[in-house]
């Protein structure tokens, strides 16, 4: 009993220092000054364009890295050879290495002073420095999300229920929409999701490749960063990163709401 | 037409699994593929069923050679040992699967697998989830799926391995009844001899990848073709040199040989014997049988052939 006291009162001083204690300052600084203050500060034309362009980003990168992941997943998990080894070690770099290398050898890569810059540029498409560069930056550094999510559960489930599909007589396509992916449904939704907050929270790499260009290409971390350390807007910083915070736990809510849904009426099945 | 396999092989890197196995199936008839683990009779069971592709030979279904066709054309009933049930669908879809991916009416299929859903008793649970289901549930759920689509052939792979001793002997009894109503093909794949013996109309015993002997169950029992075949269909001992089933053995009291030890399993007591010659030999006999002879361990009596 005194152990399980122990282990309860160590989590829970562990969470106040890490979590409790600075969410609780984020939130008594930024409406010190009052509702209206905090209302203006976020309402202010480089606020709403930070959240805009963030949610943008996102919008574009969750479902391709979606797509992406479901089929790097599929080759991992149900083919066998050197390339997918190859393929499995890759997919796992923009994890491995910082943000900021991404940045660096994107820009290296599209920039004027790297090989595909001045093509592009005469194609009319600037990548660094727009919401571009902001794009391919959160698809690299997203990418690992809902392959890491899906292989153990495609492994996990195996391949008699495709077999059986396939000896009813499905072909290759139905078996992957009404067998394959409904078994990994919660992988993929749950890489998603990480997929997305990540999205939102990425700063290094979307501050190199952007430029941070006020009410250009500010997304909403590099927004918090530039009250803070540029504007000396303090407020600015604090309401921004609230907002943040709260689309971040809004998501998490709805997903712990369909999971609960799902367990309902699966009763007792493995999820 | 039955089904014919011919020079079939399957290597995985340099080992045969399966090698050089001939074998025609009869139509219409329950046909049991027995065997050790590691026999090669589940590779066969998948070759067949066109999970597994053969490394040579061919299969020929009912005339048709079906050795470069995709399972999904083979037109063949698959129930896996796990029994692979969609886990994310009802029973009643799990069950009508195979006839929506044929395009049937919504209307047909309902009543379809309503049908089915009566033939395997599982009618009241139509709308359960597979996580929801016993055991012995969830395998005649996969063997409606499968006798959904008609098949020429139903392929069963261990059946009743999952399941505990009292469903087991249940569902092999409804299996029979069910195979004597419907006449399908059956091949099914199973370690369990006395399974295989009851179930069976034509029995094939495999050991190391390859055929040792097919018969019907009670000719294979009776004449085996040699020691592997004997001792895997059911126990042997020793009697004057000789090979011999247990049960051909009675113990009279008194005599030149002496009782060792008596193993009493409830129905069936084994009776170690050493025998006057130093031959050590068991006898099996009926519970009945054995308390008629009274004898104890330690115990003089004489062994001899029925």
């Amino acid at each position: 009993m005194k152990a399980r006291v122990a282990i309860r009162l160590t989590v829970a001083v562990y969470l106040l220092v890490l979590v409790g204690l600075p969410v609780g300052f984020l939130l008594i600084h930024t409406w010190a000054g009052g509702a209206s203050a905090v209302w203006r500060s976020i309402s202010s034309p480089d606020a709403v364009h930070a959240v805009m362009l963030t949610l943008e980003t996102a919008a574009v990168v969750v479902p391709l890295n979606t797509l992406v992941g479901i089929g790097a997943s599929l080759l991992i998990a149900r083919r066998r050879g050197p390339w997918v080894r190859v393929l499995d070690v890759l997919v796992d770099i923009p994890v491995a290495v910082s943000p900021v290398i991404i940045g660096v050898s994107l820009v290296l890569a599209y920039s004027r002073i790297g090989w595909f810059g001045t093509a592009l540029a005469n194609w009319g498409l600037r990548v660094i420095f727009s919401p571009v560069g902001i794009v391919l930056a959160s698809l690299a550094v997203t990418l690992p999300y809902v392959v890491r999510s899906t292989v153990p559960l495609l492994r996990e489930v195996g391949t008699d229920q495709e077999w059986a599909a396939r000896t009813l007589g499905a072909g290759p396509w139905r078996i992957l929409w009404r067998v394959t992916l409904p078994s990994v449904k919660w992988g993929v939704t749950y890489g998603a999701v990480l997929a997305f907050l990540r999205t939102l929270g990425e700063f290094g790499a979307v501050l190199i490749v952007s430029g941070n260009v006020t009410g250009s290409t500010q997304t909403l971390p590099i927004y918090i960063f530039d009250s803070w350390d540029q504007n000396f807007d303090f407020l600015g910083s604090f309401a921004g990163a609230l907002e943040l915070a709260l689309i971040a736990v809004v998501v998490m809510v709805i997903l712990s709401a369909l999971q609960r849904r799902e367990r309902k009426l699966h009763a007792h099945s493995a999820l | 037409m039955p089904i014919q396999l011919s020079n079939l092989s399957k290597n995985y890197g340099q080992g045969a699994v399966v090698a050089d196995v001939n074998l025609e199936i009869p139509s219409g008839e329950l046909t049991a593929l027995l065997g050790p683990s590691g026999s090669g009779k589940t590779t066969v069971l998948k070759m067949i069923g066109g999970i597994e592709k053969p490394t040579t030979g061919r299969i020929v279904i009912e005339g048709r050679d079906v050795t470069d066709v995709d399972a999904r054309y083979r037109d063949i009933g698959y129930c896996f040992q796990a029994y692979a049930p969609f886990r994310h669908m009802s029973v009643a879809k799990n069950v009508g699967f195979g006839l929506s991916v044929r395009g049937t009416a919504k209307k047909e299929i309902r009543q379809r697998v309503g049908e089915l859903l009566e033939l395997v008793r599982l009618s009241d649970k139509a709308n359960r989830y597979p996580a929801q289901l016993s055991g012995g549930e969830r395998q005649r759920m996969a063997l409606a799926r499968a006798l959904a689509i008609e098949p020429q052939v139903l392929l069963l792979d261990e059946p009743f391995g999952a399941l505990d001793a009292v469903v087991r002997s249940e569902l092999r009894s409804w299996l029979k009844e069910l195979h004597q109503r419907l006449h399908v093909t059956t091949i099914l794949v199973t370690h369990d001899q006395e399974e295989a013996m009851d179930l069976a109309e034509t029995l094939v015993v495999m050991h190391q990848g390859r055929i040792e002997q097919v018969g019907r169950p009670l000719e294979v029992y009776d004449q085996p073709v040699n020691s592997f075949v004997q001792s895997f269909l059911g126990p042997t001992t020793l009697f004057d040199g000789v090979t011999i089933r247990p049960h051909d053995l009675v113990v009279s009291p008194s005599g030149p040989d002496v009782v060792t030890n008596i193993d009493d399993l409830g129905f069936e007591i084994r009776i170690a014997v050493t025998r006057a010659s130093g031959e050590q030999t068991w006898v099996q006999l009926s519970r009945p049988e054995f308390l008629d002879t009274k004898i104890a361990s330690g115990d003089a009596v004489s062994v001899s052939r029925r």
